[in-house]
């Protein structure tokens, strides 16, 4: 924006700041990323440029990234793996989430609680599930062997890491397509019916085109969030599934060598935001940062084509209903998303069918089926302060992570969809930005930061630097369903004599509620599930729920991980369904 | 990387970090920053009086307990100086060279690896010990520098399943090496640092020439195993649950995560013949006010009665070898200084990998790729 003041004479600077006009709703968004992740990961990078010792400019670091290959090699893996990833938890969500939206509320509600199941679950705990689930020795292999079958390899190996990589972004996607789905009007696609268009066309031509926005949505989270990944291809990948994060991370604690690790980061934050470009370019789906207007003009190559690819679904669709119908039967037909879905739910519930059992193990192992069972690691976990007070710690945390990441995110997805300004497209990236750089700069950036103005060890330091993780998922959430909010209702009741605040608490609140309440959560399990943030913040001395996770498991991998996972699945369930409770009393 | 590369921000937050506090005057920063100071001043009795209370960063998990007993409650009891420990990532570095640079000392000392010592010391993050081997008889030479001193040794050793093979045990990396008179599921570990070392030992290279490692021969040894590794761990639970579900019939891991699955009830054996050791120890974050207290500590932890008392729950060597008159003769069997184990075993040489690890673990990992 300086630059636009320093460009023009006074007057044109003046114009141009009024023109920011709704923008200004995401300025406290802005100024909180300026300073809290702008400032600390810039400052960070910065070393990759210069050199130790003279802080002179030098391009040495990334002429061995050039040099070497090996980096370019793991980048090019690990945006496979993300790519596959993204791919396969739209596939498999989409059904889902189409499933859920047709649903009565009340049931939908119940059935959304079955997907979050593996939220709620440490990504560590998960890990070790699938470990126990799809081992040589694991329940599968047990159970073909047993039928004389050969024990598959499912284990180290891509597989492995795709099934880890998709169960745990699938709730995500599901959860961000929900709310854009439940918002489709579905008599549009009865309309397209009563005109004649086969069910299969109707829902390629209606029903998909009007949900992109939430698919859109859903594979960019995915995916960005994917890239970062490093623990799930380490414990269920082999050789080939290297991530780049996990270099990043070596570089930093190892070797300490901070510069060449801000270049591999650089090198990496400039290949997803290339990524982003080009997915916007080639797809045209990037309804989030700015199709609004390239959609209105309508008609290019590339909308034709995706008219063109859809039109083949729609026809393949027909064809396949048309050769199934007879086998099936028109009820066979009609139950096909509800199997579909189930099958996909047990998926996303079968870890937590493994860590529950093992929770009550007599053995010191995450042994499935459990030799015996005790309630010893209930008792270490509430004969323990620690844990205890890590577990209050983790939720006040989150509670206010969420409530502050939804607040942020809300104005400026609100200020992003009503403007026009040229700003958007930065301002949209600057929100995605936090997702994309590894946790490890960010936790180190901020802790230098913090250490200059006193909030290291502080709760409040933790809060700052989980909203910063946090902001991304919760934009995305609310923009995805924004993006389909019909202005013209907040138009209607400033006519009839609603102010500012009355029209944005009683008639836009409401009405995008699904993605406040998406934003709230994926906030929260951001900063409930956080672990980089938590160890260089706390310097140790304040402990969350993770970090006493990750202390435990330093030496063996015990079941008192699986009972805090039982005791927090247990309390996060009760809150949920009172909180549903008293929302459907309130009306 | 060059000992100047204490980085221009460590220099850049230390300044602007003293104005702020001379500017505001308030902050736990400021105070710990202005300490020195006073220090220097000669009020030297006031400032001992005011360490009351040390904090400690040990790895967490079974070690806060066991260094609890052994170290800091009896340290509390001897000088009235209270120990606060907190559990450190599994890799301190990043946070100990921030500490220093930000003058925040939330710890005063922290357990470092050799290479975590090395790369410290290398950019001038360390405080001295002021502490000499003659003051701590039975202590391996190895385990004391200027600014450092082991408290634990650990070993990556071979493991092996007792089910699969319940006699005629894989004995040597040559062994680990041959699949067909072994045959079985193997594990390695997913990084250059010992897996080099015991592919020149499967190589037919002696335990006591390793050193310059020959990496070409190295790398063509690994060629011949990679068809044969079912897994690469990459992290300490892992190898563990790898070895004790089954998942792998021999694997190269630490002693204690062998350990873990043996005490456990897992049928898993260790073969310490041509086990590579290592030692952990105490570190003090360069310019730390409480040092004086910190380094009382430090000289405390190498009494061996004390030693002798982690053993009970780690299953780590002690460093002063006299603790082995204090520890039961079945446990001492179990712990890598052992004096029959410590034989058979060599120690990683920390100077070598000093200076090769980033280009060694550059060229690993474009060999594991493919």
């Amino acid at each position: 924006m300086s630059a636009v003041l320093l460009h023009g004479s006074a007057e044109g600077g003046l114009r141009q700041r009024l023109r920011f006009g709704p923008l200004w709703l995401a300025a406290p968004g802005i100024a909180f990323l300026a300073v809290f992740f702008l400032y600390p990961v810039l400052r960070l990078l910065g070393l990759s440029v210069q050199d130790a010792d003279t802080g002179a400019w030098t391009g040495e670091h990334y002429a061995r990234i050039v040099d070497t290959g090996v980096y370019f090699r793991v980048l090019m893996g690990t945006f496979r793996i993300a790519g596959l990833t993204a791919l396969f938890s739209l596939l498999l969500g989409y059904p889902l989430a189409y499933w859920l939206a047709q649903l009565p509320e009340r049931r939908r509600g119940t059935m959304v609680l079955a997907v979050m199941v593996p939220f709620w679950t440490s990504y560590l705990v998960k890990t070790f599930a699938w470990m126990v689930i799809l081992g040589r020795t694991g329940v599968i292999g047990g159970i073909l062997s047993a039928g004389g079958l050969p024990r598959p390899e499912m284990l180290h190996n891509e597989f492995g890491v795709m099934v880890g990589m998709v169960h745990a972004m699938l709730p995500l996607a599901v959860l961000t397509m929900l709310p854009v789905m439940t918002g489709i009007d579905r008599r549009l696609v009865q309309a397209a019916e009563t005109l004649g268009a086969a069910p299969g066309h109707a829902f390629w031509m209606v029903y998909f085109q009007l949900s992109l926005p939430g698919v859109a949505a859903a594979g960019l989270l995915t995916f960005i969030s994917s890239l970062g990944f490093f623990i799930v291809p380490a414990l269920l990948g082999g050789p080939q599934q290297t991530m780049l994060a996990q270099l990043i991370i070596i570089q930093i604690q190892e070797m300490l060598n901070w510069a060449f690790a801000g270049a591999l980061a650089t090198f990496m934050l400039t290949a997803a935001l290339v990524t982003c470009w080009v997915y916007d370019r080639v797809f045209g789906l990037s309804t989030l940062s700015g199709e609004g207007g390239r959609r209105k003009k309508g008609g290019g190559p590339l909308r034709k084509a995706g008219q063109g690819v859809l039109s083949v679904l729609a026809a393949a669709t027909a064809g396949a209903a048309r050769l199934t119908q007879p086998i099936l039967g028109e009820r066979g037909h009609g139950r096909l998303p509800a199997i579909y879905s189930t099958l996909v739910l047990v998926f996303l519930v079968a870890p937590a069918v493994v860590v529950v059992p093992i929770a009550f193990t007599s053995s010191p192992f995450l042994d499935f089926p459990p030799p015996g069972y005790s309630l010893k690691w209930f008792e270490v976990y509430f004969g323990s302060d620690l844990w205890l007070g890590a577990t209050l710690r983790s939720f006040g945390v989150a509670f206010a992570t969420a409530v502050l990441a939804t607040l942020v995110a809300g104005l400026a997805a609100l200020a992003l969809a009503r403007s026009t300004s040229r700003w958007r497209g930065a301002i949209f990236a600057l929100f995605l930005a936090p997702m994309i750089v590894p946790r490890i700069v960010i936790a180190v950036g901020l802790f230098y930061l913090f250490a200059q103005i006193g909030l290291v060890a502080t709760d409040l330091g933790l809060v700052i630097g989980h909203t910063v993780l946090a902001l991304p998922f919760a934009f995305v959430a609310i923009a995805a369903v924004v993006k389909g909010h019909d202005w013209r209702l907040d138009q209607a009741a400033a006519t009839l004599g609603a102010n500012r605040v009355q029209t944005l608490m009683r008639v836009t609140v409401p009405l995008i509620r699904g993605g406040l309440v998406a934003a709230f959560l994926f906030a929260f399990i951001t900063s409930f599930d956080e672990l980089t943030v938590a160890i260089f913040v706390s310097g140790g001395v304040k402990t969350t729920l993770p970090k006493q996770m990750w202390d435990d498991m330093i030496l063996q991998l015990n079941p008192t991980l699986a009972a805090v996972s039982v005791v927090v699945f247990v309390i996060v369930m009760a809150l949920l369904l009172i909180a549903e409770r008293l929302r459907r009393s309130g009306r | 990387m060059d000992k100047n590369d204490d980085s221009i921000i460590g220099r850049r937050i230390g300044r602007r970090g003293l104005l702020a506090t001379a500017l505001t005057g308030a902050g736990g920063t400021a105070l710990a920053a202005a300490l020195p100071a006073v220090l220097a001043a000669g009020a030297s009795r006031p400032a001992l009086a005011q360490a009351t209370q040390i904090t400690v960063a040990d790895p967490g998990g079974p070690y806060s307990p066991a260094f609890r007993k052994a170290f800091y409650d009896p340290f509390e009891q001897a000088t009235g100086i209270k120990v606060i420990n907190v559990a450190r990532e599994a890799e301190p570095t990043a946070q100990f060279k921030a500490i220093v640079e930000t003058r925040s000392y939330s710890w005063d000392v922290c357990t470092l690896t050799l290479s975590a010592r090395d790369i410290l010391a290398h950019q001038n993050l360390l405080e001295p010990l002021d502490f000499a081997a003659a003051d701590a008889p039975g202590l391996m030479p190895d385990a004391l520098t200027g600014q450092w001193m082991g408290t634990d040794v650990y070993s990556t050793i071979l493991g092996y399943r007792t089910d699969k093979f319940p006699s005629n045990p894989p004995q040597s990396w040559a062994d680990f090496w041959n699949v067909e008179k072994f045959p079985g599921r193997r594990s390695l570990r997913k990084n250059p640092i010992d897996t080099l070392e015991q592919a020149l030992l499967a190589d037919g290279v002696p335990l006591d020439k390793l050193y310059p490692l020959d990496v070409e021969r190295a790398f063509k040894s690994l060629d011949r195993i990679r068809p044969h590794i079912a897994a690469w761990w990459t992290g300490g639970a892992q190898s563990t649950q790898l070895i004790q579900s089954g998942e792998v019939d021999m694997i190269a891991l630490w002693n204690a995560r062998a350990q873990a699955a043996i005490d456990g009830g897992a049928p898993v054996r260790i073969s310490w013949n041509q086990g590579l050791y290592s030692i952990e120890g105490w570190g003090i974050p360069r310019g730390n006010p409480r040092a004086d207290a910190a380094r009382k500590f430090i000289k405390f932890c190498a009494d061996p009665q004390r030693q002798a008392v982690f053993t009970e729950v780690l299953a780590y060597g002690p460093t002063n070898l006299k603790a082995y008159d204090a520890i039961p003769k079945e446990r001492a069997q179990a712990l890598p200084t052992f004096p029959e184990n410590l034989k058979t075993m060599t120690i990683a040489r920390e100077d070598w990998w000093g200076a090769n690890r980033s280009k060694m673990s550059e060229r690993f990992n474009a060999w594991i790729l493919g």
